[in-house]
Order: C-alpha cells, then sequence, then structure tokens
C-alpha cells in the first residue's frame, strides 16, 4: 500500500453500490489490484481467451514446439475462411479458435472498461479514463465485428498473432488500392504523429521545470517561455484537454478509415477521381 | 544551476496581446507577445526562402496558371535529382530547386532548434524541450540528408509535396522489401501507439482529477497532494501499477523519443545494413504463412 491508500480505501468502501457496477459485490483489493464484480469478469474471460491464444500457439499449431519465442511471434489464429460467413462455428480448424478468443477479448474488453467506471466512481474522480479506453475497444468492435459483419463473414477480421496482423495490416492497404490514399487514414496518421509530438512537448515541459521550485521556477516561467517561442500557451487544464481528445480522435478517425474500405470504399485512388472530375475545373478550359 | 539570463544581439517582444474569446473554459486565452530575436529572425526568412522556391518550383510545372496549379496542388511535387547526379549540384529544374528548398528547410529547423534552446534558458528552464525536439531533428536528418549520403544519391529523399511525402513513404518501404519486417520500424511504431496510449491514460487521467488541482503539475511533482493521490491510486487498483507525478513524463518524453530515435535508425540500417527486410523477415524466420515462400537459405 501506498503512504496514503489506506485513507482511500476507506472512503471508497463507503461509496453506496449500484446495479451496473456489480452491486459492490467483491469490493475487495487483492494486493495491489482492486477487484469488484468486473473485475472477476475481465480476469475469468482475460485468463481463457490468453490461454486459448497461447495454447494454440505455443502447442496446439506450433511450427517448431523447441522454440517458444519464435512460435509467438510468427504464430497466429486465423478467422474462419469466407466460406462460414457469419456462422458460429464449433469445427476445429474453420475458426472456432478465432471466434472463441474475440468472444473472449470482447468481454474482457468491456469488463475493463467497467472496471475503470467502478474505480473511478470509488475514488470519486471524473470519468475521462473509461471514456479513453472507450475509444479503443470501439477500434476493436469496429475492425473484428462491425466491418466483418457489414461485409457478411468473419473472414474479414485480423488474425491473432504478433507477425500475422503485420502482414495483415500490410495486405489490407494494398487491397483496397493504396491505404496512404484514404483520407481518413491520414487523418488518423496526422493525429497519430501529433500525439508522439504533444506527448514529448508536454513531458519535457514539464520536466523542463520541475524541481527548480527553490529558486524561483513556476509554471509561469513555461506560460512566457511558450508565449516566446510560439506566441501562445495552452495552459495546464488546456493542453490535458487537448492530450486526451488528440488520442481519441487518433482511434475515431482509424475506426472510419477501416469501416469505410470494402463497404463503401473499394479502391482509394479512384476516390479521388471526384477532385479531377469536378466540374468546376471544365468552366477553366480542363478536363 | 545559473540564473544568468541569456541575451541575444536584437530582442523584440510583440507588445500586443489578444485574446480568443472562443478558447474560455477549454484552455487559455491569450494570444502573445511572441518573441523574435535573432534565432527566430533567422528561421522566420529561411522557412520564407524554402516555401518561395517550392511555390517557384511548383508554378514553373503549371505554367504559371493559377486554376491548374489549384487542380494539381495535392500531387505538385519537387522532386530531388534523379540518381544520375549522384550528390552533385543539379540544374534548377532537374532537382536543384529541391536541392535549395532542402538546404533552407534544414537551416530552418536548426535555427528553430537553437531558438527554442536559447528562449527554454531565457525563461530559466532546463532545455528539455529543444532536446526532445531534436529527436525529431535526427528522424528528418536521417532521411533527407544522412540516408541520400550514404546512398550517394539525393534521389532517395522524399520530394517537397503533398502526395510526394505518402508515396515516398510507401515507396521507401517497398524498396527495401516491406517495412512492416524491419524491427527498427517495428519498435518505433511501438513507441508511436504507445504514445497515443500514454497521452490518452495522462490526458484522461488529469482531466479526471481536475477538481482536485492535480493539474498544477510543477507543484505536484514538489509535493504530491490529493489530486494526484487520486490519480495515482486509480491506475495502482487498475493495473497494479502508478507512476508519479514527475515519473509520468518521464514515460512521456521517453516514448516519444524512441519514436523518432527508432525510426530514424530503421531509415539508416535500410541499405546499408538490409537491403531487404522481408528476405531478414524469411531468415530470422518470424514471416508466418508465407515461410514456405522463402528462398532457401544458403
Amino acid at each position: 500500500m501506498l503512504s496514503f491508500e489506506a485513507k482511500y480505501r476507506q472512503e471508497a468502501m463507503a461509496v453506496p453500490p449500484v446495479y451496473a457496477l456489480g452491486l459492490g459485490v467483491l469490493k475487495i483489493w487483492i494486493g495491489r489490484f482492486y477487484l469488484g464484480f468486473w473485475g472477476l469478469v475481465a480476469l475469468i474471460f482475460g485468463t481463457l481467451g490468453s490461454a486459448a491464444w497461447f495454447w494454440r500457439v505455443l502447442f496446439a499449431e506450433a511450427v517448431d514446439k523447441t522454440n517458444p519465442l519464435l512460435n509467438f511471434i510468427r504464430g497466429q489464429v486465423q478467422p474462419p475462411p469466407p466460406e462460414v460467413g457469419l456462422a458460429i462455428t464449433f469445427e476445429d480448424g474453420k475458426g472456432f479458435w478465432w471466434l472463441f478468443i474475440v468472444f473472449c477479448a470482447t468481454i474482457t474488453f468491456f469488463a475493463w472498461m467497467m472496471r475503470q467506471v467502478d474505480i473511478s466512481r470509488l475514488l470519486k474522480i471524473g470519468y475521462q479514463v473509461p471514456i479513453a479506453f472507450g475509444a479503443v475497444f470501439s477500434s476493436w468492435l469496429t475492425i473484428q465485428i462491425v466491418r466483418p459483419v457489414l461485409l457478411g463473414h468473419w473472414s474479414e477480421g485480423f488474425p491473432l498473432g504478433v507477425m500475422a496482423h503485420l502482414d495483415w495490416l500490410s495486405a489490407f492497404g494494398y487491397r483496397y488500392y493504396n491505404f496512404f490514399f484514404n483520407p481518413f487514414h491520414a487523418i488518423g496518421i496526422t493525429l497519430l504523429f501529433g500525439s508522439a509530438f504533444v506527448l514529448s512537448l508536454h513531458g519535457a515541459t514539464i520536466l523542463s521545470a520541475s524541481g527548480l521550485k527553490r529558486e524561483g521556477v513556476t509554471e509561469e516561467n513555461i506560460n512566457q517561455f511558450y508565449w516566446d517561442f510560439l506566441g501562445y500557451s495552452i495552459g495546464e487544464v488546456g493542453i490535458h484537454r487537448l492530450a486526451m481528445w488528440t488520442a481519441v480522435m487518433c482511434v475515431l478517425m482509424s475506426n472510419l478509415c477501416f469501416v469505410l474500405s470494402g463497404t463503401v470504399v473499394q479502391d482509394w485512388n479512384a476516390f479521388w477521381d471526384f477532385w479531377n472530375k469536378a466540374p468546376f475545373w471544365s468552366g477553366f478550359g480542363f478536363n | 544551476m545559473a540564473t544568468e539570463v541569456y541575451r541575444e544581439p536584437f530582442e523584440r517582444r510583440t507588445k500586443t496581446v489578444r485574446y480568443l474569446k472562443f478558447l474560455e473554459g477549454l484552455a487559455d486565452t491569450q494570444i502573445g507577445p511572441i518573441y523574435l530575436g535573432m534565432w527566430g529572425a533567422l528561421a522566420f526568412f529561411s522557412y520564407l526562402l524554402c516555401v518561395f522556391i517550392t511555390l517557384i518550383g511548383w508554378g514553373e510545372q503549371v505554367g504559371w496558371n493559377p486554376i491548374r496549379f489549384l487542380r494539381e496542388l495535392p500531387v505538385l511535387t519537387l522532386y530531388p535529382p534523379p540518381p544520375s547526379y549522384g550528390l552533385q549540384i543539379a540544374p534548377l529544374r532537374e532537382g536543384g530547386y529541391w536541392q535549395l528548398a532542402t538546404l533552407f528547410l534544414t537551416l530552418t529547423l536548426v535555427f528553430w532548434t537553437i531558438r527554442i534552446w536559447t528562449r527554454a534558458t531565457a525563461n530559466r528552464l532546463r532545455p528539455m524541450v529543444p532536446i526532445a525536439f531534436s529527436a525529431a531533428l535526427f528522424l528528418y536528418a536521417a532521411i533527407y540528408i544522412i540516408h541520400p549520403i550514404w546512398m550517394n544519391s539525393w534521389n532517395e529523399a522524399p520530394g517537397h509535396g503533398l502526395a510526394a511525402i505518402l508515396l515516398w513513404t510507401n515507396h521507401f518501404s517497398v524498396k527495401y522489401g516491406n517495412f512492416y519486417y524491419n524491427p527498427f520500424h517495428m519498435v518505433s511504431i511501438f513507441g508511436l501507439l504507445g504514445s497515443t496510449l500514454l497521452l490518452a491514460m495522462h490526458g484522461a487521467t488529469i482531466l479526471a482529477t481536475l477538481a482536485y488541482n492535480s493539474h498544477r503539475e510543477v507543484d505536484e511533482i514538489e509535493s504530491s497532494d490529493e489530486g494526484t493521490h487520486r490519480a495515482q491510486l486509480l491506475w495502482r487498483w487498475v493495473m497494479g501499477f502508478n507512476a508519479t507525478a514527475h515519473s509520468i513524463h518521464v514515460w512521456a518524453l521517453g516514448f516519444a523519443t524512441l519514436t523518432a530515435v527508432a525510426g530514424a535508425i530503421g531509415v539508416l540500417t535500410s541499405g546499408p545494413f538490409e537491403p531487404n527486410w522481408y528476405l531478414w523477415g524469411c531468415r530470422a524466420g518470424i514471416t508466418p504463412g508465407i515461410q514456405a515462400s522463402c528462398p532457401p537459405v544458403p
């Protein structure tokens, strides 16, 4: 326990239970971890799904049983073949294990989000953390469930494996001609690099002032520094708003770029024909 | 720590301060006063030159027709010289524009780094922001300068244009046998996605504990208070581990720097050390499914 932790645990015990968070059953701590109803759900399904994946990759489908590291890197659990459609198959070799692990993972991720809601509530703080986690959970739902359902077969989901999902991603980009021309991919990537940029700026900024308080350095020095070189200082609340929403929008944009591919747009290069064929240009003698 | 304040040959801050009303309640609203200074002026003028040269190159390509310029803007490109020129100075229309624009772009970034450095020390901060920025500068230098010089051809560098950057990224990956198999690229992407994750986690955590003043981070590092305590307990109870008000910013800087530095190493090793990352993956035995189609090991 941290030095100040006991007080907050007592405070948490007094928070009234609600139905959606398991009515306060299992409001206990196991070592550092809080359990709670959703924690137990996450534990059970997380263990089941992970155990199934490791068993398939390290033992059942292992290429070389003597080299677990190599199997971990290149092993995979493939989605059902296209002819299965959206059926729930129980046939080994027809993608049952993919369905099983995706099912377990989906429940685990949802339970993890609810667990964050639970803990946020016990600590009497806002729900921004589960909201941000919800963004990335929506990404999992979009890619593994919504898009395959829209296209009518599970085989659209990505294979579960370290190198396998890289292969899938690479092939996915070229399958729709070239993902570099997908405008939502471009916005997503911009926000992705933007995230690294904002993170770097914020981390460096705080570290540049920390521990200098005895010499009279405060956040006013940081403000003046930013006014000096950018003309604008976003402020200590603003930077965290920018941080959270840059990261969240990055994930939401990538959802769009995935779900539009194959459903609405088949070729992201041809997509840009709308620009070249705009009637506007013909007025100036083009086309 | 020295308290001596850095002074530049000519110092000037703008006198006007404006306020952006629409930002009220979201972020600080004050705009300015911005500082110019010698390095700021140098950065500004060399960037102006870079843009000017680029616009001349693009303008020539569309015959100075403004409508055609607008129509082709997404694909207009200043191309680097063809490989036959090697590292020589090329005629303007065969890559000379690109060489000039790149020269001034590089100067801009160097001046800008010095500007941030001098502004940080002038405001009695440690120069952590320019140090972090130099990681990005290293990635830029790897792509535009070091790799092309090593490969003896400016043609290896990206052209200047919107589509040109995307096409270069695509071609560079394919040319060196698919960057997905480049282990440094993997580490860089790990840092990139990790950065987004950390950013979401940190931003959300501080926003959730705003009511307890956790956003006053410089003070919280000195002596942590209720806001930071609640934020720490959130992560401790969720995942069994928590950072402190100080260490989360070390994680932040570390992940963001890793992205740029690992990316730069990935670019620099492509060509001189590994001509084909797919074959590297084959040799390492990590290509699933298609391992069978790998060429036999000699």
